[in-house]
């Protein structure tokens, strides 16, 4: 490690709860070296993104506090020094991106004023100095028109521009050190890909200290120097990359490595299970030439642009039963817009889907009555799928009432079955899901879902929301629950990894279309397209002599790259 | 500039809601029970007198062809003559529109001065002394009903102080606003509780949102973090609550206006009612109801103006 330049020792916060105070980070030291970047690992609630906002006494809740320990930055301590100098320090040594910049950016300002804002309060420099030096950093993040996106708003820019732009505001004032709370997690995997880069080029021209806090294993190995693993408010063990990912001292980092999707003994698992070769029974599901178009609202009367927007644009799939099929693509690619359609949630505009022999378009009640009571639906947000009034108990029964499958009397005992399936104690029959962790609700999540006794099973990004060890216990529910119910399983996902882990099929997804489709393996080992190719380039590995862009899928991303750059206001 | 389109063809969009307004008020006010054509005869009418008033203001038509008859008029400018002022109705209006537009306004005005100082305060020592107080007199400004204000504001500050006058409208603009300080007092007090609650609300989640976290981190002073952020962010929800208040509004200058005897369009309808001065009253219900579309259209350039992901 280089020279030092911020050193945190024995800090603690507290909560000043009203059961008593609780201890939130609990004597966590660690320094940081000029140029380097650290990474923090650990899951929700691990006090990770506590710990960085106490660096600069950003606390989120004015009963936190730090009670000791100290923040050293330039010979002074940062948890003792007064409000306006630590105001001076917030953006001018220590700037902070966030992992959601729609919400962390403000909606009614352009982004170049978001940049200046900071140079004017900071630099006291006038409108005009500001200003020019609030382009030159949107070209250095990478807008590649500055002047003109100068006066964009938040909103006309894509996800991976807006994290662009935050990251800009963050560097407005040229810190050496850069705080990154999960700056990607929110992002697809080539959007991320390209942020990464973006952070490590502005390490390598700006000498910047980063510390990343992250969830997953795969970014730290592929971006960061040293790796601090932080558990429960402690640091669990901190060292070289290398060190750590290859001889974790600490079992829970054991753990949290082995759960990482891009584990090889984690990949072996889906290769295990056979691809079923009962192609001569009739498919599940059958979809031909779909077509899902949406109206274009807003720009009516005096507009001249489309009228329409092709969400699904000519997909034909089939899916056998018993199989599990992925459906990978980017936000927007139309996975889900399938999916929905799939379910009757959505009307088709052209073409045919067929349910067990029964056609959506021509033979609709019949197929949705089918649909109904034969397909279930899990969602991404655990908590938002589920009802807050009603015990998982009342949710479930309500589901078993209504679809008259199982006698009155029995439906205690089958919400009991339905609990032991899923792995939840059969107490959580009479519990609310804001008792319950993420984890605990997606499995009754699924509860539901099996209740009707589904042939089909669609999860929506279901895992997408959850921490790495609990995302491996569900796709493990789902491998279990596969076999022993013989369900069809339909996972939309944008995580690679985690498809590649659960199913047998895999469908990669791009404006609307299905651009490669076969099984996982061929798909993931040899990718015949190159947009498939830049997908499987930019997962992060776990091993960091796996770099971030294989070179194999190199040329078709900066394509890519270019594509989403040139992404502008319209 | 694509946004503002909507300023062009939304007055399109205002034709059938006018048209369902004019039907409305014309069939309702026909349902008030009495006869104007007895109300201005007086008590000793005779019958042959009563119908040849009734015929002379075509009320013994039926109804449609009556209605008929209210949109030809209309076509030529006019709403029909007062059956007791002797005038047309339009222009009639336009003598009594002034005081309740001035009210209005100046309402509005002294409103937004009373709630934005008061809501920043509240939300930036949210849950402290300052919170307390601006919480303790919201809850009294919307606990006291305006009309029972306005005799309280009159007795203090007319009767006991003789600071400004008892009722009445004034000659000169100068004069007129000292006329329509109590007046629009008594609205503002009302009206600045509902907006500075919303406005409060909206602050205290703003300062804890994201973007304010995100302005603090990268070390602006509170002063910019609020000004420059929350506050625009928090105008948003407020402008709407705002609209739907004057629409409000207009209609309830009836009791204002009543109470300080001012010569505008709520006395105007006070009058009607009582005299079944039936053209009068729909004229008056037309003009407050257009005033109301016509309010919730600016509301919407407002907004679209502040917040530029709203598209119309």
């Amino acid at each position: 490690m280089n020279e030092t330049l911020l050193s945190v020792r024995d800090l603690s916060v507290v909560f000043a709860g009203e059961d008593g105070p609780r201890t939130l980070i609990d004597d966590v030291s660690f320094d940081l070296g000029k140029g380097e970047i650290l990474g923090l690992v650990g899951e929700s609630g691990s006090g990770k993104s506590l710990t960085c906002r106490s660096l600069v006494r950003l606390m989120p809740s004015p009963k936190l506090a730090i009670t000791s320990g100290s923040v050293m930055l330039d010979g002074r301590d940062l948890t003792k020094a007064p409000e306006a100098d630590i105001r001076a320090v917030r953006g001018r040594d220590i700037g902070m991106i966030f992992q959601n910049p729609t919400s962390h950016l403000d909606p009614l300002m352009h982004i170049g004023d978001q940049i200046a804002e900071g140079i004017r309060v900071h630099r006291g420099v006038g409108g005009k100095e500001a200003r020019a030096a609030a382009l030159d950093i949107l070209a250095q993040v990478g807008f590649p028109h500055p002047a003109r996106q100068y006066n964009g708003y938040p909103h006309e820019f894509s996800g991976g521009m807006r994290q662009r732009a935050m990251i800009g505001v963050a560097l407005s004032c040229d810190p050496r050190i850069l705080i990154a709370d999960e700056p990607t997690t929110a992002l697809d995997v080539t959007i991320q890909a390209q942020i990464l880069r973006l952070l490590m080029e502005l390490r390598e021209s700006r000498g910047l200290s980063v510390i990343m806090i992250t969830h997953d294993l795969g970014i730290v190995a592929q971006t960061c120097d040293r790796i601090a693993v932080l558990r429960q408010g402690r640091l669990l063990e901190i060292g070289d990359k290398r060190d750590v990912l290859a001889r974790p001292q600490h079992p829970y980092t054991q753990n949290l490595i082995a759960s990482h999707p891009s584990m090889p003994e984690r990949q072996m698992a889906a290769a295990d299970t056979a691809y079923p070769t009962t192609l001569k029974t009739r498919p599940l599901v059958e979809i031909d030439d779909l077509h899902v178009r949406f109206p274009v609202t807003g720009r009516r009367l005096f507009s001249d642009g489309p009228r329409e927007f092709s969400a699904v644009k000519g997909v034909s799939l089939q899916v056998m039963p018993g199989e599990t099929v992925g459906i990978v693509g980017e936000s927007g690619s139309g996975k889900s817009t399938l999916a929905r359609a799939l379910l009757g949630l959505t009307p088709i505009s052209d073409g045919h889907v067929t349910f067990d022999g029964a056609d959506i378009v021509t033979e609709r009640t019949k197929a949705l009555r089918k649909l109904r009571r034969e397909t279930a639906m899990v969602f991404q947000d655990p908590y938002n799928a589920l009802n807050p009034r009603l015990t998982i108990g009342a949710m479930l029964a309500e589901v078993l009432a209504v679809q008259e499958s199982v006698a009155k009397e029995r439906i205690p005992q089958r919400i009991g079955e339905l609990l032991d399936l899923v792995g939840l104690e059969r107490e959580f029959a009479d519990r609310k899901p804001l008792s319950m962790s993420g984890g605990q609700c997606q499995r009754a999540g699924i509860a539901r879902a099996l209740a009707v006794n589904p042939k089909l099973i669609v999860a929506d990004e279901c895992v997408a929301a959850l921490d790495v060890t609990i995302q491996a216990q569900i796709v493990d529910l789902f491998r279990d629950l596969k076999q022993r119910l013989n369900l069809t399983l339909l996972f939309i996902a944008h995580d690679l990894a985690i498809v590649r882990n659960l199913c047998e099929r895999v469908v990669v997804m791009y404006h609307g279309q299905i651009v490669e489709e076969g099984r996982t393996e061929d798909v993931f080992n040899a990718p015949r397209e190159a947009y498939t190719q830049a997908l499987i380039g930019a997962i992060p590995d776990i091993d960091p002599d796996r770099p971030l862009v294989s070179p194999r899928g190199g040329d078709a991303l900066t394509e890519e790259t270019s594509g989403l750059v040139t992404d502008e206001i319209s | 500039m694509h946004r503002y389109k909507f300023v062009l063809y939304r007055p399109l969009q205002f034709l059938p809601v006018l048209f369902g307004i004019s039907v409305i008020t014309f069939v309702l006010v026909r349902l008030i029970p009495g006869d104007p054509a007895r109300v201005l005869l007086g008590t000793k009418s005779t019958p042959a007198a009563i119908a040849a008033i009734r015929a002379q203001y075509g009320l013994d038509q039926p109804i449609w062809l009556q209605y008929f008859y209210f949109l030809q008029n209309l076509g030529h400018g006019e709403m029909g003559k007062s059956i007791l002022y002797k005038i047309d109705v339009l222009r009639l209006i336009t003598t009594r529109i002034e005081p309740t537009l001035t009210l209005v306004l100046t309402s509005v005005l002294l409103s937004l001065i009373i709630a934005v100082p008061l809501a920043s305060l509240a939300a930036r020592s949210n849950g402290g002394p300052a919170d307390h107080a601006v919480r303790f007199i919201s809850t009294f400004g919307i606990g006291f009903p305006p009309f029972w204000l306005a005799l309280m504001l009159i007795i203090f500050f007319s009767v006991r102080f003789d600071l400004f006058p008892v009722s009445g409208y004034g000659e000169t603009v100068v004069d007129k606003l000292y006329h329509l300080i109590l007046p629009s007092l008594t609205i503002a007090l009302s009206l600045s509780t509902v907006l500075m609650r919303s406005l409060r609300t909206a602050m205290i989640a703003e300062l804890k949102d994201d973007l304010a976290t995100a302005a603090r981190a990268r070390g602006m002073p509170e002063s910019i973090v609020f000004w420059r952020h929350v506050m625009p962010n928090s105008l948003v929800p407020t402008v709407n609550l705002l609209a739907v208040n004057i629409g409000w509004l207009i209609g309830g200058t009836v009791v204002v206006e009543s109470v300080f005897a001012l010569p505008g369009m709520g006395q105007l309808l006070v009058r009607a009612i009582f005299s079944r001065d039936y053209m009068v009253v729909q004229g008056v219900a037309m003009v407050f109801a257009c005033a109301t579309v016509l309010v919730n259209f600016l509301a919407d350039i407002v907004t679209v103006a502040i917040d530029p992901r709203v598209k119309q």
